[in-house]
């Protein structure tokens, strides 16, 4: 299971639209790092990433993503999750990355 | 569907120490904690430790990595229990994210280092009688 980023600049907001879908591993954490910083260095403004299909993150690709909010919060901006899964959110909160991040919406399994 | 479980067994997987093939051993993990009941917060907990014990052991494994790790599944009445080796001293600082989460998804966790090799073992129970 590999996975897929769908990004669109959402012009009434003035932000970055992404819907993970997949599984973000160490085998593909750094791919994903990289398309996120990608679209950063296109438009440096807040990114909203839509998580309801997202289907497993681990430690790396949290990691990745601390880094890409690096980046993001450098320009200013933030990076809000939406529905991220209740086993997922609650790798965030272990680590607690759920106070780096801000969470909207989380969806039941 | 008839009792899976009739005397402890065990499943053993190895390897490459690559990260394409992480996500072969979540998938393992998953199917055997839901065959063995575990409810499914469980096998996401499993499944996740698993993965974290998988790419703790590849992250710290020295380079050119090469050969393959160890995961044992061993399938008891009441618990799983999982132990992941490989060769060498990896070291691990208990901070470490990977250690961090599958201390806190399991409820038994140890991390075993020495010259001969590195141990990752990790236990879940099941929170009500099994069968």
């Amino acid at each position: 299971m590999d996975y897929v980023l769908d990004s669109a600049f959402d012009q009434e907001n003035k932000c970055w639209s992404v819907s993970i879908v997949g599984e973000v591993d160490i085998f593909n954490s750094q791919d994903m790092k990289k398309s996120l910083t990608d679209l950063i260095k296109q438009k440096n403004t807040d990114m909203v990433l839509d998580c309801k299909y997202l289907d497993y993150i681990d430690s790396t690709a949290l990691g990745a993503l601390v880094g890409v909010l690096k980046n993001v919060k450098s320009y200013g901006g933030s990076i809000k999750l939406r529905n991220v899964k209740p086993s997922l959110s609650k790798l965030f909160k272990i680590t607690n990355l759920d106070k780096v991040f801000i969470m909207e919406g989380d969806v039941n399994d | 569907m008839t009792n899976v479980f009739s005397e402890p067994e065990s499943i053993q997987l190895s390897l490459p120490l690559n990260a394409a093939y992480v996500s072969a051993a979540r998938l393992t993990a998953s199917s055997v904690a839901n065959r063995l009941g575990f409810g499914t917060d469980e096998i996401e907990d499993i499944k996740a430790a698993v993965s974290e014990a998988c790419t703790f052991v590849i992250k710290k494994s020295p380079a050119p990595q090469g050969g393959n790790f160890q995961i044992q599944f061993c399938m008891d009445k009441d618990k799983i229990s999982i132990a992941i080796e490989t060769q060498g001293d990896l070291g691990g600082d208990p901070g470490e994210m990977s250690l961090v989460m599958i201390e806190a998804l399991m409820d038994q966790f140890t991390l075993d280092v020495g010259t001969g090799g590195t141990s990752i073992s990790m236990v879940k129970s099941h929170k009500e009688e099994l069968f």
